[in-house]
């Protein structure tokens, strides 16, 4: 993901000619942190935080790739005039779609499940994109399609002169970002000593990237999806029995699937902020929870955990969860 | 299923006309997508699905305002419906091809309906919405539909398709009747019905079923009451179709709904859910793609069923 001449981004003084040269690879990785809050003596994990890419989550990655790999194949830009994009998104890919197309000079539609947060609705909302929300949770159909994906799909079948679908769970160039940026990133940070990987799986193309690039490193690493229970609220997370609406997702590149019941991600993202003053969000609350049922079996030499985004956006979806937060003293 | 050619799979089943059966293929619909005796529509789920776009021609319906009485849970007088019907260019000789989103969930809900007040000729598209979309190569369009308003003369409600707790309440009570006897004789003798004993069939979620919830999260109309009918069999209207929103093979369901669940192909079946919806999907499988010729929809379904006073209810 080089998009600049390395004179354009001093590196060493972190001044950068543009956001698109804060972008994330691996000579200008997110930091990895270790978390020493409930790990057993014997373990090591490391957080890394994608809260800290530009627009505030992993999603900065797949966002730009799916961009780049659209304008280069010709399908946005100068030669098609007036062509935005299209998304269904649970609201960090849309947000850095949003703001990285808005950039470019693309409108923006994002389509959004109800069950996103608010804040993270109204984020869409202030990077520029037209919102479409839709209720995907009246029934939940096994194996059938997502009523946001259709609904996005809608717009690109129908309007194609105004519509491009990047298409996060289709579209290879989200994985390619992973293989391309953080898989050696980490292999890099680590010195090649990264034992286990830990992820959630929403479009699977974290996984899969990162699985890709680091077992062609080192067979032996683990790469560990990390799952809410079934009939989850966690945003942005699937089970893998809801991960037919990917294309991306490949079993084969998984070695173990470990299921969190769904509340704990929001008790665990809370103690993270208390204990290691970490602003995990949810999903990573549930990462942190599956690597500490690993290291409950087996030890973990140099785990690395991705941390999603950060809690910020997700104070109501906390507020709901954890019934000790109170009111906080009623609306101001 | 991926039905072929003609959509001819389920000829034999039940034959309305034209050698196509209820169900109906891509291609077979593509074939008739100018053809003036045929109406296109879309009933969805979600109703943002048809206006972001649609097959051309489709005329759109919305579950809720246009298929459900305005205040008192149930079907549209046939006054209003027939209105609705001819404003928008339907009348009663039309080919009335439906499909939607969400596998066709409440595409099946209309052809229940329609069937209901006497339809003649109505078809299910299979795979619906998703598998349209999925092809790029079939047309796709945001233009609506202007059809000149017609007439349409609507028929008296079939009640051989609709059943009532007065049929469903006696069914519940003799199931009950039947378990307390087999607990006292602690045998699993008497399990079942007699031959010919109507089949009820729990389409709802198994959480549903087993009493865990009483309703999928965030839904209004509710019961009191969590569980099921006793002496229903549970299968999720879900388990009738394939990933991509297709319907099973014929096989597939017999197999399913027949000799795995248990009902019977010989006596009636009554299916329901928690507002009828579900429970048409499950309708449409047992009466056109298996053949059952007694089938009827409990359209009151758990939310009236499980605000009963005094009804047996089982759970688990």
């Amino acid at each position: 993901m080089k998009v600049q001449v390395e004179s354009e981004r001093d590196l060493q003084r972190r001044v950068f000619d543009s956001v698109l040269d804060m972008l994330p690879d691996v000579d200008n990785p997110t930091p990895l942190v270790r978390v020493r809050d409930a790990v057993p003596s014997g373990s090591v994990l490391l957080a890394k935080l994608e809260w800290m890419n530009p627009l505030g989550s992993v999603k900065d990655r797949a966002a730009w790739a799916m961009l780049r790999g659209l304008e280069e194949a010709g399908e946005l830009g100068p030669s098609r005039p007036g062509r935005g994009v299209v998304e269904p998104t649970s609201g960090n890919t849309g947000f850095s779609l949003a703001a990285l197309a808005s950039m470019r000079g693309y409108p923006v539609r994002a389509v959004v499940p109800a069950k996103v947060p608010l804040e993270k609705r109204l984020l869409l909302r202030l990077a520029g994109a037209e919102l479409d929300v839709t209720n995907d949770a009246l029934c939940p159909l096994p194996g059938a399609e997502d009523g946001a994906i259709g609904l996005a799909r809608s717009h690109a079948r129908a309007q194609p002169d105004k519509y491009v679908m990047p298409n996060q769970y289709e579209n290879p160039n989200n994985t390619l970002a992973h293989e391309h940026t953080t898989g050696p990133e980490i292999w890099h940070q680590t010195g090649g000593g990264v034992t286990h990987v830990f992820a959630a799986l929403g479009t699977a193309g974290t996984a899969m990237g990162l699985s890709r690039f680091l077992k062609a490193q080192n067979p032996l690493i683990k790469i560990i999806a990390v799952q809410p229970s079934a009939g989850h609220d966690v945003p942005g997370l699937r089970n893998v029995s809801e991960l037919g609406v990917s294309k991306l997702y490949d079993p084969a590149l998984i070695d173990r699937i470990v299921e969190i019941p769904y509340e704990r991600a929001y008790t665990r993202a809370a103690r993270l902020l208390r204990r290691e003053a970490l602003r995990a969000g949810p999903s990573s609350g549930l990462i942190f929870e599956g690597a500490l049922a690993v290291a409950a079996d087996e030890p973990i030499g140099l785990g690395v955990m991705i941390f999603c985004d950060d809690v910020l956006k997700y104070t109501a979806s906390m507020a709901k969860h954890l019934p000790e937060l109170g009111d906080a003293g009623g609306p101001a | 299923m991926t039905v072929s050619a003609q959509g001819v799979a389920r000829e034999g089943v039940i034959d309305l006309s034209g050698g196509a059966g209820p169900l109906v293929s891509q291609r077979w619909l593509t074939e008739r997508l100018r053809d003036p005796s045929v109406r296109l529509v879309e009933v969805d789920v979600d109703p943002k699905q048809y206006a972001a776009g649609h097959i051309p021609g489709a005329i759109g319906l919305d579950w809720a305002k246009d298929l459900q009485h305005p205040t008192r849970r149930d079907v549209p007088e046939p006054g209003v419906l027939a209105k609705l019907l001819g404003e928008r260019g339907i009348n009663e000789r039309h080919t009335v091809v439906l499909y939607g989103d969400s596998a066709n969930w409440f595409a099946a809900y209309a052809f229940w309906l329609l069937k209901l007040y006497r339809h003649a000729d109505v078809r299910l598209l299979d795979g619906g919405r998703s598998q349209w979309l999925a092809d790029d190569k079939l047309p796709f369009t945001t233009e609506l539909p202007s059809f000149a308003p017609e007439t349409y003369r609507i028929g008296a409600i079939d009640l051989s398709l609709r059943a009532t707790v007065a049929e469903v309440l006696p069914l519940a009570v003799a199931a009950s009747a039947r378990a307390g006897a087999r607990t006292h004789a602690g045998a699993d003798a008497g399990a079942h019905a007699g031959a010919g004993a109507t089949s009820l069939v729990d389409v709802r979620s198994p959480d549903e079923f087993s009493g865990k919830i009483i309703a999928p999260p965030g839904l209004n109309e509710t019961a009191q009451r969590a569980g099921h009918i006793p002496g229903a069999i549970s299968i999720p209207w879900g388990s009738a179709v394939n990933p991509d929103g297709t319907f099973k093979t014929e096989a597939e369901l017999r197999k399913l709904y027949i000799e795995d669940k248990g009902v019977r192909a010989d006596a009636p079946a009554i299916a329901y859910c928690r507002i009828g919806e579900r429970s048409s999907h499950t309708w449409f499988v047992l009466r056109y793609l298996l053949g059952l010729r007694d089938v009827k929809n409990y359209d009151g379904s758990w939310t009236e069923y499980g605000n009963l006073i005094g009804a047996p209810i089982d759970k688990a």
